[in-house]
């Protein structure tokens, strides 16, 4: 009798708190707009910002998170493949590390929960920055500045839990509120032009908003490379990690899934996809139309999503205009 | 025992009232706020999952158009599942293992309804990007066909419907028609494609929200429901479960702590029955106390009198008054300080430092009748004191006694330790400390062991130990080791000590430090074993200078056995080669100082001399008198001969064994003494075979080495013995001839010499031959000293060479005056560059064709302080003879690059410069990338400057020549030949060069156009050079009419004095902005044409060249 009194009470909450969040106004489109507040902790962010920013991270003292995410340029490196110490290869392109906080998983093969889990994983990996916890916090324990600011930030100091938690912070600082498409979405009509608008409307009606939606325009479900073409027997040379998901489950029907990514910093340059494969936005867009919904699209349509596309980038104070 | 008897109840006591503590922490532990927590947590996350799976059925349906919410969801509902399975959190892993294996089911079904989550995403989003196409790709065919276009947008009716509601019968419709459509074949043109591509995407979209409904049947048959349900039941049991339990354990507190009170009881009663002991035990403690024959009182932590007996007052009598009313330590210390004094035992408290300091003390009481009680106070583990006494007044007499004794064994200057009957020490005195640097304290208790070398087998100890405790006294001697590891020797006497019952209880051993003694013998052992083994001869005498003794070394060397000396005087030794003199000295050195050494002849036994080193040393006694004299000595034969070898090696030359420079300068000085004194005629022969070193080297060093023997031994062989005949350096000999009478004399031999070198010489393989030039002087009328005189013989010599060879030469004081003049000159040059005498002039060349000035020729002048101008022609030579060109040639290149760079940046950039380059340059290693360094430095292209070299240059037609020049024109520089004519260069030369330029000589130019054959000349060495693409400059040029004919025949350029003598360079830049057109005899009258500048000869110079 009390259990399910209880129960009811709980019900009740949610629907209050979609009631209050549908009273935002804005339109009622699959693209919803970045928030602007983002509550995060601001000792925690300059921390984190100090260590995205610290060549220690690496077993030569050569690389950084920054080396790789360059957050004045795209959140990325702009190469096909990263580029780790000792001048090693990585297997796959390095994504935007912008907007990831509104990722569902990290990595294109969502083997990371979370960015706090995310962080980890570079550090260890022997082609990108090569380290381990050990080294990084015998390193950073050295530098009593560190240590002073690690003691006023977290009760027990330097720690690898404490080291991911203050740059996954300050990776969820890096939000771009404020596009012109998300004024546009708050009711600004003015906001985007006709052009753009256009381009929204064929990006909705050829299909590709199935996929990419939400704040971040994608990075919330997982897609199939190639659900309506060969995608990887027409590219040829296939890898390891053109397998994706299947990487980390090993179930057959995981194969050549990936993190859809988010189209939010798409028209701050490539290379696009998990393997480079698009050097610029229109070959991209094609490429997606043909092996992603099986049709081949006009030219003014590929400029029109072009430039829709472009309304989607906001601000951060990082991020150098265009 | 007791102990654990009584330990036994408090542990019971102890266990009852920590059980009544668990009892009531166990049930604290399922308090009704963490069961509401509990609670709440399960009903959230149920309400999660009912969150999620009406998510994922609007996405199913195309009701959520955006997939965040979801994400929301899920991201919430795994933070709860974290929560849930976190043992820190109080549901799992505290509430029994049906609820840990509830959790562990219901999550693993979240998590498989997670997965096809994921997939009906993509599913879905499949099925939304078909339908939005789906329009699109039937819009052509609705405009075109009507019938077919309104069938296909009837089954596209049908299929946004099926995306939404999914129910099998309309699947079944759209699949009937479809296959219906898919059979039609449409006319129009292009309608067949068009409507196959709809049809695809209509398929392909059927089947995908047909898989979509697939998933979400398998999403919803995921029991999650189900598993949480069996989850809150397992929880509800547990929790019901936990409450029994509770109250159960309530119950069991309750009988604990009755238990506990009658515990306590118990416990009260027993401790009363101990107390009754305690005292019965304290009474009978207080009879044994009063039962002790010493003195006895025991004070409390408050220094209070507990306890004491009888005796104790009978010792301290004036005490007794005090003990009733409560006597204290303080009293008694008090009291007792007015009837008796405490004498504490230094020595005694020292060795018992650690009782002190732990507040147990020992000491005598001297009162004051005389009696001496012994004390020890000690302290009690509580803080009290226990205070004994013992009457030892008998005891004190014989401790005096024995002081005394004591005080002898402390100051006695032998050592003595006492061990007891097991060898430990007990006792060693101050003269022990002193000799072993072992303190007593170190060794006292230990075994005299400590002390050993190593010198003694255990055997001798075993031997030692069986001699003492036989009753014996044992003598002998150790060598013991001291503290800090050095050795010493000790004589000892080691005997026992019994008791009145005849039983051994000490041993004592006195013993005495003999190192002393014992290391003079071993000093004397070593010494004769020097004396027997020295190489060094040894003889001793006795003060009568007899010999008493001699070592195996003397006999070695002498022959002399020991007893055949022994005895006798050294005379026996005695050579003869000394004079009596020389002993009479030694001998008054000998008794004056103590000592001589020097070297000596003597004799051996079988008659030889030899020379040996000797030094003797006398031996004084106590009072000062001779005791004996020690002569040692070594054989010096040897050494002597080595001596004269060296003396050969350093006079001599190893290869012809004449006497070397050295030894002849000295006979020479020598000869000139003699020649001095006798008033006589000495000459000097300067030799040198002529062509000896094309010998040499065509014929090898092995064969020059054997002619020069076999020459110097013709040499040898026709002189005189007293002359004097020396190789003194290569091929050159020096012969002196004393007392030559006349100069003539000198002449004969010197012309016998070149008769005799003039024969063949017949060498392996073949026949050589050779001739002598020889340069003559005479002391005195030539020359006062040795050195002159060979400088001189040599310039003979050299004289001779210049004639022609095969000859002899006088010397002459022309010959002398001539060097002399050239050595100052030499002087003179080396210090001109330092005190900028030198100087550069510059000639323009000017060029026919233009009529400007094309280049400049430098010219090097020497302005000497007193000579004046020194003509090139003088000092040029000197300074190549000297190797002087080499630093005045880099200085005019220097000084002539920098000035042609001053000019080019003054505006004139179209001169050139002409440089004469000297052979010698070549050899004193002027390089091209030297010169391109210098032109690089100063900023002048290379192509500006040209080396100007002679025709002998080109004559030595060397390969180390030709790649010199090759070099500065591989650095883009240009070579002209200079004062071309005059010497013997052949046509070939100038082709095989890397030539540019052709200088006709100014002997050619003087006399033309008068001179018919000069002209000619001229005409055809033009013509040549046209040949050989060489351009031609004409020097010397100072006429006009030597100006038109030359312009006649085509000549490039010409220099001289018509248009310009050499100039200071700061004239040059005015000639060169000047015109000399007006001076062409086509632009003027051939006669009474003045040259512009002086026209007084000059005498020609030539910079750096022969």
């Amino acid at each position: 009798m009390r259990r399910s009194c209880l129960k009811y009470v709980l019900c009740c909450i949610p629907c209050l708190v979609v009631g209050l969040a549908c009273a935002d106004e804005y339109r009622n489109e699959p693209i919803k707009p970045i928030p602007h507040e983002t509550r995060l902790r601001p000792d925690k962010i300059k921390l984190g910002d100090r260590l995205f920013h610290d060549v220690r991270l690496s077993g030569d003292d050569s690389v950084s998170c920054a080396s790789c995410h360059v957050l004045s340029g795209n959140g990325a490196d702009g190469r096909v493949r990263a580029i780790g110490i000792g001048g090693a290869t990585g297997p796959i392109r390095t994504p935007t590390v912008y907007n990831s906080r509104f990722n569902f998983v990290q990595f294109w093969d969502g083997r990371a929960a979370n960015l706090e889990e995310q962080a980890g994983g570079p550090i260890h990996n022997p082609s990108e920055m090569g380290s381990n916890w050990d080294q990084v916090i015998t390193k950073l324990r050295k530098d009593t500045d560190f240590v002073r600011e690690f003691r006023s930030t977290y009760e027990d100091g330097i720690s690898a839990g404490n080291i991911s938690d203050a740059i996954a912070t300050f990776e969820r600082s890096l939000t771009t509120p404020d596009s012109p498409f998300d004024r546009f979405l708050r009711g600004d009509d003015q906001a985007i032009t006709e052009l753009q608008k256009h381009g929204y409307a064929v990006f909705k009606s050829l299909g590709c908003i199935a996929c990419h939606q939400g704040a971040n325009v994608g990075g919330n479900m997982y897609g199939r490379m190639g659900a309506m073409g060969d995608y990887f027997g027409d590219r040829g040379n296939p890898t390891d990690s053109d397998l994706g998901r299947f990487n980390v489950t090993g179930d057959d029907e995981d194969k050549y899934l990936f993190k859809v990514p988010g189209l939010r910093l798409a028209s701050r340059g490539g290379p696009y996809f998990h393997d480079g494969g698009a050097e610029n936005l229109g070959d991209a867009i094609n490429i997606m139309a043909r092996y992603q919904l099986g049709r081949s699209i006009s030219d003014s349509d590929v400029a029109a999503i072009e430039s829709f596309l472009e309304s989607l980038t906001g601000n951060h104070p990082r991020l150098r205009a265009p | 025992m007791m102990r654990r008897r009584q330990f036994l109840p408090i542990s019971v006591l102890l266990a009852a009232t920590a059980s009544v503590v668990l009892l009531y922490m166990e049930n604290r532990g399922i308090d009704a706020e963490s069961h509401t927590r509990n609670n709440q947590l399960l009903l959230r996350t149920e309400n999660t999952v009912v969150n999620l799976d009406r998510d994922v059925l609007r996405v199913t349906t195309s009701q959520l158009v955006q997939f965040d919410p979801l994400v929301a969801t899920v991201n919430n509902l795994r933070r709860l599942g974290i929560e849930l399975r976190n043992p820190e959190r109080g549901l799992a892993g505290g509430s029994g293992e049906a609820v840990d294996q509830g959790i562990t089911a219901f999550w693993e079904a979240v998590e498989k309804k997670l997965v096809l989550m994921e997939r009906i995403k993509y599913q879905s989003a499949l099925v939304q990007n078909g339908l939005h196409y789906l329009p699109l790709a039937v819009d052509d065919l609705v405009r075109t066909n009507h019938t077919l276009g309104d069938r296909l947008m009837s089954l596209l009716v049908q299929i946004f419907a099926f995306s939404r509601f999914h129910d099998s019968t309309r699947a079944d419709t759209i699949e009937k028609e479809l296959q219906a459509m898919e059979a039609i074949k449409p006319p129009g043109v292009g309608q067949g494609e068009t409507l196959n591509n709809a049809l695809v995407h209509i398929r392909a979209n059927l089947n995908g929200i047909r898989e979509l409904v697939h998933l979400q049947e398998r999403y919803d048959e995921t029991p999650t429901q189900n598993s949480f349900d069996k989850l809150y039941k397992a929880y509800a049991d547990y929790h019901s479960a936990a409450t029994k339990r509770a109250h159960h354990f309530s119950l069991l507190q309750v009988i604990v702590t009755i238990g506990l009170f009658f515990g306590l009881g118990l416990a009260i009663n027993r401790m009363n029955r101990a107390r009754a002991v305690t005292e019965h035990a304290w009474e009978r403690l207080h009879d044994a106390v009063e039962s002790l024959s010493e003195a006895f009182a025991l004070f409390d932590h408050h220094g209070k009198l507990v306890l004491h007996n009888r005796r104790f007052l009978d010792f301290y009598p004036w005490l007794d008054r005090i003990v009733a009313g409560g006597l204290t330590l303080d009293d008694m210390h008090k009291e007792n300080g007015k009837h008796l004094e405490v004498v504490t035992d230094e020595a005694a408290r020292k060795a018992d430092g650690m009782n002190v300091a732990a507040g147990n003390t020992t000491f005598a009481e001297k009162l004051e009748d005389g009696r001496w009680h012994l004390g020890s106070d000690n302290s009690t583990s509580d803080g009290g004191q226990v205070c004994v006494r013992v009457d030892v007044t008998r005891g004190k007499a014989d401790e005096a006694e024995l002081k005394k004794l004591s005080r002898a064994i402390e100051q006695s200057p032998v050592t003595v330790v006492m061990t007891d009957s097991q060898g430990n020490i007990e006792y060693v005195n101050p003269k022990f400390e002193q000799t072993t640097g072992y303190a007593a304290r170190e060794v006292l208790g230990k075994n005299p062991r400590i002390l050993k070398s190593g010198d003694k087998s255990p055997a001798d100890y075993s031997n030692l130990w069986a001699t003492i405790k036989s009753g014996k006294e044992w003598r002998g001697q150790f060598l013991n080791r001291r503290k800090d590891g050095s050795d010493f020797w000790e004589a000892a006497s080691i005997s026992p000590v019994w008791d009145s019952g005849g039983e051994i209880t000490h041993f004592i051993a006195v013993k005495e430090d003999i190192t002393a003694q014992k290391q003079a013998e071993e000093q004397l052992l070593m010494s004769a074993a020097v004396f027997d083994t020295t190489s060094e001869g040894i003889m001793i005498t006795d003060r009568a200078n007899r010999i008493r003794n001699v070592n195996p070394a003397f006999t070695k060397i002498t022959g002399f056995a020991h007893e055949e000396v022994v005895g006798k005087e050294p005379t026996v030794l005695s050579s003869g080669h000394q004079t009596p003199d020389f002993y009479h000295r030694m001998w008054r050195q000998i008794n004056a100082s103590g000592h001589w050494s020097g070297e000596i002849w003597n004799r051996r036994k079988d008659g030889s001399a030899y020379p040996q080193r000797l030094s003797v040393s006398v031996v004084k006694g106590k009072t000062d008198e001779v005791e004996a004299h020690i002569g040692v000595f070594s054989d010096i034969t040897l050494q002597k001969d080595n001596e004269e070898r060296i003396r050969r090696q350093i006079n001599y030359d190893p290869l012809t064994s004449l006497p070397n420079r050295s030894l002849l300068l000295e006979k020479l000085h020598d000869a000139l003494v003699r020649a001095k004194r006798e008033r006589w005629l000495a000459a000097l022969l300067f030799v040198d075979l002529d062509h000896f070193k094309t010998i040499n080297d065509t014929m090898g060093h092995e064969t020059g080495d054997k002619l020069l023997r076999m020459a110097s031994k013709r040499l040898r062989n026709s002189l005189r013995d007293t002359d004097t005949v020396a190789r003194f350096g290569g091929d050159e000999f020096v012969i002196v001839l004393e007392d030559v009478g006349e100069p003539k004399g000198a002449a004969d031999t010197a012309q016998k010499i070149i008769d005799i070198i003039v024969k063949p010489f017949q060498l392996p393989n073949r026949e050589v031959h050779i001739s002598a030039s020889i340069g003559i002087t005479f002391y005195p009328t030539d020359c006062a000293d040795a050195d002159t005189m060979l400088r001189h013989a040599d310039m003979a010599m050299y004289q001779a060479k210049e004639s022609g060879r095969n000859r002899y030469q006088f010397f002459t004081t022309a010959m002398n005056n001539h060097v002399r003049r050239r050595m100052e000159m030499e002087q003179d040059l080396r210090m001109a560059l330092g005190r900028q005498e030198l100087a550069l002039e510059y000639q323009p060349i000017i060029d026919l064709k233009t009529g400007r000035c094309h280049s400049v020729e430098t010219l090097l002048r020497w302005k000497h302080p007193q000579r004046g101008y020194v003509s090139p022609a003088k000092f040029v030579p000197v300074a190549e003879d000297t190797g002087l060109i080499a630093p005045i040639g880099l200085w005019v290149l220097q000084t002539a690059f920098r000035q042609l760079s001053e000019w080019r940046k003054m505006g004139i950039p179209e001169i050139n410069l002409a440089i004469n380059l000297s052979s010698s340059q070549q050899r004193l290693g002027l390089s091209a990338s030297d010169v391109k360094q210098m032109l690089f430095e100063v900023g002048v292209p290379a192509n500006a400057v040209k080396f100007e070299i002679t025709e002998g240059l080109m004559m030595e037609n060397s390969q180390e020549m030709r790649q010199w020049l090759d070099a500065f024109k591989g650095i883009g520089m240009e070579l002209s030949v200079d004062d071309f004519g005059t010497g013997f260069s052949s046509l070939s030369y100038l082709k095989r060069f890397p030539m540019d330029e052709l200088k006709i000589d100014r002997s050619f130019i003087n006399d033309i156009p008068n001179d018919s054959e000069d002209a000619s000349l001229v005409e055809a060495i033009i013509a040549i050079a046209r040949k050989l693409r060489l351009n031609v400059v004409a020097e010397g040029v100072e006429t006009t009419e030597q100006l038109a004919f030359l312009q006649n025949l085509g000549c490039d350029y010409i220099q001289g004095y018509l248009f310009s003598k050499p100039l200071p360079p700061e004239r040059i830049p005015e000639v060169v902005r000047g015109d000399f057109k007006n001076l062409l005899p086509c632009q003027l009258p051939m006669k009474d044409v003045q040259p512009p500048f002086d026209t007084q000869p000059e005498p020609r110079t030539r910079l750096l060249a022969k």
